[in-house]
């Protein structure tokens, strides 16, 4: 368990490092509009790009802390044993949209952006490194989908939700 | 067509009952669907492409800083102060706690640009409070997840910035101002319950506070209530786009909190910003996977099957805007905010236009009624915060939400049918 935990503290450091990094990078966008007078180009883009890795990885540690929105009435008026099942039924389910979406439709976007060359207009970066937080964030939802399962039927007695 | 959207319908619900996480519902019900007419290698290339590129928008942006921005109002004394202005304002009318409830959801929803940071900063502050004072728990709490909605169209709002994007153009500046009338009209509505509730159970009335308190409060409260003016004053004034609005409305909240009130220690920012991040992330996992199933819904051309069906239901314009607030109901009672507007936008807003109404006009019918939906079960995620914060069962607001509402119906028909309430502000305004 320790991998995870240290997985857990590099996603936790690389979102904060993101927010304050898209934070200054609008900041210097207001700035250098206003007060020095000559507008950032690459501002908006890279703020962009920042978005979406805040947004995909993010998912990885919402997941991870169980806050994804969710309807949960049914599965907690189950018996134990019932619930159990559904639950890991549900991580069977995020394992694979996982696994197709995000790990292998992310990877293969990766390969074909690069494969063709696509880069951005302002910054000049291959969109392929971009799109690539698609198959991280899907392979850690997977290990952590994966831990939730090992957590359901390790600990019989405990409510794992 | 017929076979992807009943499989779309099927397996989204399917998924949703079982407790499937939001997102991964709506992700994996557009994979089913489109397997039924694509071989499942490209449906999955497709869908992350188009994951990736939802999330492609400068716009959106402004949805990670309105929320950083309120945790931090949150945690940093300003909910606090316009709470007690508020107080020091309207707590001696009858009801006024109930009253004061209503109105900082209001003030702290229209800083904040989110009903769940409005819910639980609100709602951990009055709800004890108005427990103390005698008020029924469940009411109170009931009344909390009403009131937080009206942040959604009090601006900023970033469901308006979702419905903008949506929308494919509506101006963001304009679609704020057009929220501020029916928003503080169901706040006015929700009110107006209160009053009549107080005085039916006959609520002590509390102590009127002296002028000079009264002043103290206020000016107190003031430097919060700048921000207001900041951010909707700059984007109304062309100064800087929402985005770059959010971007300062954490810095000036920044030094509200840090600096001026001391109240956030420098040492948890880390924690505030990771926070803002994972709140951040689910609801751009939300948008993510919306955008992939309305780009299958346009794909499979049925938005335009299903406006067509809508408008030949009825030739009463009337009737039919009835009908599309009926579905809405049941839609945003199931359905998260943001994936009801990014799905339901196509489908709808043709039919709107062709009745005659604005692009403006819906988007604030629209966000009405799904606020409606945010504080309904089964899923409504205000719902959820405010029972953990009451400590009280789902089932136990159900009763006293029904007056509240009916209040905010009432409101959603004058929104409805009434362009002048969305319109007016805007217009005068020169958008």
């Amino acid at each position: 368990m320790t991998i995870i935990r240290l997985i857990d503290k590099a996603l936790a450091g690389t979102l904060i490092i993101a927010m304050v990094s898209i934070l200054l990078t609008v900041i210097w966008q207001v700035v250098s509009r206003y007060i020095l007078k000559d507008p950032a180009s690459a501002t908006e883009e890279l703020s962009r790009f920042i978005l979406i890795w805040i947004g995909i990885l993010g998912a990885a540690y919402a997941y991870r802390q169980h806050a994804h929105l969710g309807f949960n009435l049914i599965v907690e008026r189950q018996s134990r044993k019932v619930k159990r099942l559904l639950l890991t039924f549900v991580e069977v389910i995020v394992i694979i949209f996982c696994a197709l979406v995000m790990l292998y439709g992310g990877s293969e976007l990766v390969l074909l952006t690069l494969e063709l060359e696509q880069i951005s207009a302002a910054l000049g970066v291959k969109m392929g490194f971009i799109y690539s937080v698609l198959p991280l964030s899907g392979g850690l939802i997977i290990a952590y989908a994966l831990v939730n399962i090992t957590t359901l039927w390790r600990n019989d007695n405990k409510e794992s939700v | 067509m017929e076979m992807t959207s009943v499989t779309l319908v099927v397996a989204f619900f399917v998924l949703l009952l079982l407790n499937v996480p939001i997102s991964i519902s709506i992700g994996v019900a557009t994979l089913l669907a489109m397997v039924m007419s694509m071989d499942i290698a490209p449906a999955t290339i497709t869908i992350a492409q188009r994951m990736a590129g939802g999330l492609n928008s400068f716009a959106l942006l402004a949805i990670p800083f309105f929320v950083l921005s309120g945790l931090i109002m949150g945690r940093g004394g300003i909910a606090k102060r316009l709470i007690e202005c508020a107080m020091a304002l309207i707590g001696a009318l009858p009801g006024g706690l109930a009253l004061v409830n209503v109105v900082s959801c209001m003030l702290f929803g229209a800083i904040s640009g989110s009903a769940v940071a409005a819910t639980s900063a609100i709602g951990s502050f009055m709800l004890p409070e108005m427990k103390k004072a005698g008020y029924e728990p469940n009411f109170s709490a009931a009344l909390t997840a009403a009131a937080s909605t009206t942040g959604m169209l009090i601006p900023p709002s970033n469901i308006l910035i979702v419905y903008a994007i949506a929308s494919g153009g509506v101006s963001i500046a304009a679609l704020f101002m057009a929220g501020y009338i029916p928003g503080i009209m169901v706040g006015l509505a929700l009110m107006l319950v209160c009053f009549v509730y107080a005085k039916m159970k006959g609520y002590p009335l509390s102590p009127r506070l002296p002028l000079k308190v009264v002043v103290e409060k206020t000016v107190a409260a003031l430097p919060s209530l700048f921000l207001i003016f900041l951010v909707i004053g700059g984007i109304v004034g062309g100064v800087f786009t929402a985005t770059e609005a959010g971007a300062i409305a954490v810095v000036y909240s920044l030094l509200l909190a840090v600096v001026f009130y001391k109240e956030v220690d420098p040492k948890t920012l880390p924690d505030i910003l990771l926070k803002a991040a994972e709140t951040t992330a689910i609801v751009m996992l939300l948008i993510a996977a919306s955008t992939a199933m309305s780009w299958l819904l346009s794909f499979e051309n049925i938005p335009q099957t299903l406006s067509n069906a809508l408008l030949s239901l009825s030739d009463n314009p009337l009737l039919i805007l009835l009908l599309i607030n009926l579905l809405l109901i049941v839609v945003g009672a199931f359905l998260d905010m943001t994936p009801a507007v990014l799905i339901f936008t196509p489908i709808f807003l043709p039919v709107a236009v062709e009745l005659g109404m604005s692009e403006l006009h819906f988007g604030i019918m629209l966000v009405l009624n799904l606020s409606i939906g945010l504080c309904s079960p089964p899923v409504g995620a205000v719902l959820f915060i405010t029972c953990a914060i009451a400590k009280t069962k789902l089932e136990n607001i159900i009763r006293p939400l029904i007056p509240l509402y009916i209040a905010m119906f009432v409101v959603l028909m004058l929104v409805t049918y009434v362009s002048w309430f969305s319109e007016a502000l805007p217009r005068a305004l020169g958008f």
